[in-house]
């Protein structure tokens, strides 16, 4: 039986496109019918459950009941994977936590697979930050992550900063998500379903709608970009998933 | 089911007759079947909507919002047939967002035919737009359009391995005549009771090919 897999999904700063790339991997798993859950920590009103009401939770992560709910439920839950969108700034905080509660040390004695997704924003205090985390996860698979949400360049048109950051950390694995169209994602937004639902032209019940055949076109290509970083990084493989079941590939149906 | 068929007359070349080809496609369509669609996407050529301002309407593919005002409307099976107007300028911006979006597969899903009409011309540039939609256009949908007037009997090798659409040359007088804004082919064929004129010929030759045309997508589609 396969272990249960703990997705981290965090940022220093807001705005980075966190909860996008957390809505990204959802939609992945749901493709290939891995059961997930998902927690938002985005407490109380919360910004992930929008797009996924129905697997998601809103949670302060910061207080011990809602600690309990997310970790005490780990083995138990009948979802192999149970994702959180941790909140802007409390990716360090939280990870303090799991280690007081022994969490890191049940990912250590290989008790559960555990992956933090850090989105990266264009600055030298968010880079910063890789350091600090890395410092946790030594026993974690440590994804730094490049969102492309503007014309940012993430430095590497100088490569001694680019490299001070991004190839310091040993395990730490480099995944780029490009950048989707403003207009693509806004509608995507405005419908409030999962990008999946709107690439197949679906309203948040499963009723057809009637989204923009280009918009819809961006949103397919843009995420079929994603999963396939996804996919080089064997995601199903490193949290246990294995080949997953016979959904569809690449956000491409 | 029948499909919607969708010219796109096009080459990232200025002044090859693109307008010329969409003016006669869209009234032979008009006289045909009584209706046709038509979107002029120019900037300084000579515009399709100068001609036939009562069918045309104008279209961008400069930012989203013109993409989708199109393209939304192109991928409809309505039955009414749709000649674009490429302009030079925006040839690798449109194919590049049709293959992004997988214009060509949501087609077919839709009963919608799209045939690309692409206007040749003898230099590199023209060389490698036929490349790169050779690349993402099926070969039934690709036909190269030689204009003798542009051409000069001298169609690169590599732009007549597919379905050709020859289009002959008229004579410089002839082609000053059919340049003015209220010249219609349909009306001239109408009123010119000498039908052995060369231009009555000329213009009759191209129907019957435009006819053949849209058997052709015809057949293909049963």
């Amino acid at each position: 039986m396969a272990r249960p897999a703990v997705i981290l999904v965090g940022a220093d700063k807001g705005g980075v496109g966190k909860t996008t790339v957390s809505r990204t991997l959802l939609d992945y798993f749901a493709s290939r019918k891995v059961p997930t859950r998902a927690f938002d920590t985005e407490h109380p009103r919360g910004t992930l459950t929008r797009f996924h009401p129905d697997i998601t939770d809103v949670v302060d992560v910061t207080s011990v009941p809602d600690q309990m709910k997310i970790f005490d439920t780990i083995e138990s839950s009948a979802a192999q994977i149970t994702l959180i969108d941790i909140r802007a700034g409390l990716m360090l905080p939280t990870l303090r936590a799991l280690r007081d509660i022994g969490f890191l040390d049940m990912a250590k004695k290989d008790q559960l697979n555990f992956a933090v997704f850090h989105i990266l924003g264009p600055s030298i205090a968010s880079l910063d930050e890789i350091a600090e985390t890395s410092k946790f996860l030594v026993d974690a698979r440590y994804f730094l992550v490049k969102n492309f949400i503007n014309d940012t360049t993430f430095f590497d048109w100088d490569q001694r900063t680019y490299n001070s950051y991004f190839n310091r950390i040993k395990d730490a694995v480099e995944l780029t998500i490009p950048k989707l169209n403003e207009m693509a994602f806004e509608q995507v937004e405005v419908a409030s379903v999962p990008f999946l639902k709107f690439v197949a032209n679906k309203g948040p019940h499963d009723e057809a709608a009637n989204y923009s055949f280009v918009l819809r076109g961006y949103v397919r290509h843009w995420l079929a970009n994603v999963w396939s970083e996804f996919d080089r990084i064997k995601l199903t493989d490193l949290v246990g998933a294995g080949k997953g079941g016979a959904g569809a590939r690449g956000g491409e149906k | 089911m029948s499909s919607t068929p969708v010219y796109i007359i096009c080459s990232p070349r200025p002044l090859v007759g693109k307008t010329l080809v969409a003016r006669q496609l869209s009234e032979f369509l008009l006289l045909k079947n009584g209706t046709v669609a038509a979107f002029d996407i120019n900037l300084k050529e000579p515009s399709l909507l100068d001609y036939l301002p009562g069918i045309t309407e104008t279209a961008d593919v400069i930012d989203t919002f013109g993409k989708m005002q199109l393209m939304d409307r192109l991928i409809v099976n309505d039955g009414v047939a749709k000649v674009i107007d490429l302009g030079f300028h925006a040839f690798d911006e449109f194919f590049r967002m049709s293959e992004e979006i997988g214009f060509m597969k949501e087609a077919a899903r839709r009963h919608v035919a799209p045939i690309i009409l692409f206007v040749a011309d003898t230099d590199r540039g023209s060389a490698r737009g036929y490349d790169t939609l050779r690349q993402q256009i099926p070969a039934r949908a690709l036909v190269t359009v030689d204009n003798e007037f542009v051409v000069r009997g001298e169609l690169p090798e590599a732009l007549a391995h597919g379905r050709v659409l020859r289009l002959a040359a008229l004579p410089v007088f002839l082609k000053t005549y059919i340049d003015r804004l209220s010249f219609s082919f349909t009306g001239y064929l109408r009123h010119e009771k000498d039908s052995s004129t060369e231009l009555h010929q000329w213009i009759r030759r191209n129907y019957t090919t435009f006819r053949d045309l849209e058997l052709s997508v015809m057949l293909q589609r049963s």
